[in-house]
């Protein structure tokens, strides 16, 4: 309304003969990253595509090869909208799907027999105080921790495979990936990243920055920190304890391995200060029902002593494995100890339900950047 | 912005999306006078946008009159048929009508304004041609200039103008003739919904 704008439109705006500007909508709710899904689905098939053909991989400039699939008919997109609200689907897991329905097979990732292992014994926890001392203290001796600019990203690389039922018609198999690396980026305030996980995304990977479906950054907490987060939380480890049971509070099934789990996910895939990861160790000892195993072995083949805690509701044990002399950390594995779980109780006591052997954590100059150490 | 699209980045259409996906629907219900149609047109128009990325000159400014052009094409093949607009304008018109009991309620005053404002609207556009529509549509409604406007439509300049001053024309016509017609009335409603919503409404139904 200003001079300029009337300058550029010289019959001017007063003169206009509609009533606008008209009343704007927003997007159903969930529309906005169902349709960015799809989107991002489409160009990442035709990016794949184009590498696998590298003959076509000029954008076409006319309206040729490409049936035109311009107005999808209802009857696919509300099905598939009811899926994307429900929630229960992660963003890439989305994006797989629908790219393993348009080239059939060969964008899923291998599956084998589901791994199996000797289950360790594990003490009656009068150990677990006095060994997370230990891990602790060396935590905070060897000086780690990321030290990170506001311009550079966290990079973890990891081996990981997970163990699932698999329905093909009516038969169902309990199968686990191959394991494979998963490379991931973040920024220190969390607004961007990238992961590169076959089976999860496309060889180039996807974006984890970005808008959520209000178009507001999402705000990093305590199950999805950033770095700057995580420096930011209090090293009291009753401090520590207390905020972690109030914010899982309601959530899985019995507080204390609610506890566990979050501060295993945080030593998994999060890169904190060392001070932080000495006060998690020590918060750990502080839950009930945390045990010592005598042996476990990580993703990478890497034996070691574990710190545990089982969940009594589903019968599996989450194993934190740490290099027996040096005490660093190594990675991770869920193993089914009792009991069976799983559809059809598929999941029998031996069997490793997940596992991550954590490779190299470091800091990068760039997003996308391996860094030599993680081959 | 338009080197990243002509080197198909996933990450600058990821940013597209965040920036454009509403403006072009908006744009793609008032062209085609249907919420859903405008939904698919949209998603349409981005898949068309990645399609086309070779296409995008890699000097210039904002993508934006680019992406409004690419859903004009997709909804005017929609809406081939002037007749389908006058229906869906028909429809909106309908809607809210049948939706505007007496209620003192203002949120729910505001709210029914904004479905006659809109019907309001669409009935007036669909007394334009589809072409003129869509000159009205870019220039005034989402601010392209006429060269940009003739760029995306594929048209001269000379065009736009010409088709722009035949729509204002048809509408003030319009707008006078209703005016004529509601001499009786407070005042004339489509014009006097440039102000507070809410205080059209009561006026009006003050005045009945």
């Amino acid at each position: 309304m200003n001079a300029d704008l009337s300058r550029r439109h010289p019959a001017g705006r007063e003169e206009n003969p509609l009533p606008l500007p008209f009343a704007e909508r927003e997007l159903p709710a969930g529309r906005h990253r169902f349709h960015k899904e799809r989107l991002m689905a489409q160009i990442h098939e035709d990016l794949r595509a184009a590498d696998a053909h590298p003959g076509m991989t000029a954008p076409a400039p006319a309206r040729t090869a490409r049936p035109r699939r311009l107005f999808l008919n209802r009857a696919f997109l509300v099905p598939a909208a009811a899926f994307a609200l429900a929630g229960a689907l992660a963003a890439g897991f989305l994006t797989y799907v629908d790219r393993g329905a348009a080239d059939g097979r060969g964008s899923t990732i291998a599956t084998g027999p589901a791994m199996t292992t000797r289950i360790g014994t594990a003490d009656d926890g009068k150990g677990t105080p006095q060994l997370l001392d230990r891990i602790s203290l060396a935590a905070a001796s060897t000086g780690g921790g990321a030290k990170v600019r506001a311009d550079q990203f966290i990079y973890i690389g990891s081996k990981t495979a997970t163990t699932y039922v698999k329905s093909t018609g009516d038969k169902n198999t309990l199968v686990s990936e191959e394991l494979h690396m998963r490379h991931q980026w973040n920024s220190p305030d969390g607004r961007d990243g990238w992961l590169i996980e076959p089976g999860n995304t496309g060889p180039k990977g996807m974006t984890l920055g970005g808008k959520n479906e209000k178009g507001e950054t999402p705000t990093p907490y305590l199950n999805a920190p950033s770095y700057d987060y995580l420096a930011g939380l209090p090293t009291d480890p009753d401090v520590l304890l207390k905020k972690i049971y109030e914010e899982t509070r309601g959530m899985g099934r019995a507080p204390d391995q609610e506890a566990f789990t979050t501060i295993g996910d945080l030593l998994r895939s999060s890169y904190p200060p060392a001070e932080l990861t000495a006060a998690l160790y020590k918060t750990a000892a502080k839950i009930p029902g945390v045990v010592v195993v005598d042996d476990a072995v990580d993703a990478a083949g890497r034996h070691g002593i574990a710190v545990a805690r089982l969940d009594e509701t589903s019968g599996q044990r989450e194993e934190w494995i740490f290099d027996r002399q040096t005490l660093t950390y190594l990675g991770e594995r869920v193993v089914q100890v009792q009991g069976e779980a799983g559809e059809g109780g598929l999941i029998k006591p031996g069997t490793v339900v997940a596992t991550t052997a954590v490779m190299t954590r470091t800091v990068v100059d760039r997003m996308k950047e391996i860094p030599p150490s993680a081959g | 912005m338009r080197t990243r699209v002509r080197s198909g980045d996933p990450d600058a259409y990821a940013e597209l999306f965040d920036s454009y996906s509403r403006t072009l629907y908006n744009h793609a219900f008032r062209m085609t006078g249907d919420w859903a149609v405008a939904e698919d047109v949209m998603s349409a128009a981005f898949m068309e946008a990645w399609r086309l990325r070779g296409t995008v000159d890699p000097e210039g400014g904002s993508l934006r009159p680019w992406l409004l052009g690419i859903t004009t094409n997709l909804a005017r093949n929609h809406c081939r048929s002037n007749r389908r607009f006058r229906a869906a304008a028909a429809a909106a018109a309908a809607a809210a009508a049948s939706a505007s009991v007496p209620d003192h309620a203002e949120e729910v005053a505001g709210r029914l304004d904004d479905r006659q404002q809109i019907a309001a609207t669409l009935a007036q556009l669909s007394a334009l041609r589809g072409p003129e529509r869509e000159v009205l549509l870019l220039c005034l409604c989402e601010g392209l200039e006429y060269a940009e406007a003739a760029r995306v439509l594929g048209i001269p300049v000379g065009t736009v103008r010409s088709r722009l001053s035949r729509a204002r024309t048809k509408l003030r016509k319009l707008a006078d003739a209703e005016l004529k017609k509601n001499r009786r009335e407070p005042a004339a409603r489509s014009r006097q919904t440039y102000d507070d919503r809410a205080k059209t409404v009561r006026s009006a139904q003050e005045g009945i």
